[in-house]
């Protein structure tokens, strides 16, 4: 009971701890509810009324995602809870605390400290994620994780992809210091 | 309903375990294109492998049917992957 308590009180767990946690979620979550652990799609769920709502006949949010609260959306508020519990569990939960809306040092010592920059910069980017996650049909968790353990062939095409433009965008922006 | 308590619960559980792995933190994220932090790598795969063997066994004994597996458009999935990984490294997210 004692060594269960320091673990859950533990920042980080061995990435192969936490990831044996995440896989066993995996089978469950096919094993119950017969579905997938996709992040991105439940916030394409949700877009879709803004969408439909600009354009009505739009044949994306029509059949290839439709809108509605689905499973997927679901899945999200579960997560955000569970990280929020993660965090709370070993005394790390930024919310509501000073610095919290831009808290890690090295984005500062890259971009800078400021506040809107980190704002920006993450509503941009989170574009690129979920335009990106569309066209690819998921995202890490859904199509590369959840793919991966079905051993669809999207999956590693996928994470090749990903692999191959994210190592060189950082390398872009840390040019010396990569 | 039950797949909506369900949802919930798993849903909590996959964050709890993105949190305690450190995926959360954009370092942790953005140092893995740095190959210089490997722990997603060995997050990622350490689930794979796990649910793979769970899975494929329990086809295997009949328990389970698989649900709809991603569909396979080879330019797709990588030109979605290559966008993908640059948003990625970007926000760290």
């Amino acid at each position: 009971m004692n060594w269960l308590k320091q673990q859950l009180s533990k920042e980080l767990w061995s990435p192969y701890a936490a990831g044996i946690l995440l896989g066993i979620v995996g089978i469950l979550t096919v094993l119950i509810a017969n579905s997938l652990l996709g992040a991105s799609g439940g916030f394409e769920n949700l877009a879709g009324y803004i969408g439909k709502a600009i354009q009505p006949n739009n044949m994306y949010f029509n059949f290839v995602m439709p809108t509605g609260i689905t499973w997927g959306v679901i899945l999200l508020v579960g997560v955000f809870f569970g990280g929020m519990i993660g965090a709370a569990s070993s005394g790390t939960l930024m919310w509501g605390k000073k610095g919290s809306a831009n808290p890690d040092a090295q984005w500062k010592r890259v971009f800078g400290p400021q506040v809107w920059k980190r704002w920006l910069l993450a509503f941009f980017g989170a574009i690129i994620l979920e335009y990106a996650a569309g066209i690819a049909g998921g995202c890490t968790s859904g199509l590369a994780i959840s793919g991966g353990m079905l051993l669809a062939p999207a999956a590693f095409l996928f994470i090749l992809g990903m692999f191959a433009s994210g190592i060189l965008t950082a390398l872009i922006i840390y040019r010396k210091n990569y | 309903m039950i797949n909506y308590v369900a949802a919930l619960v798993l849903g909590a559980a996959f964050g709890f375990s993105l949190n305690k792995a450190g995926l959360t933190k954009y370092q942790k994220i953005v140092n893995v294109f740095r190959l210089n932090d490997m722990a997603v790598l060995k997050f990622m795969m350490t689930a794979l492998v796990v649910a793979m063997i769970g899975l494929y066994g329990l086809r295997g004994l009949g328990l389970i049917t698989f649900p709809v597996v991603p569909a396979t458009y080879i330019v797709g999935n990588l030109v979605g992957g290559l966008i993908f990984g640059v948003g990625m490294a970007l926000t760290g997210y």
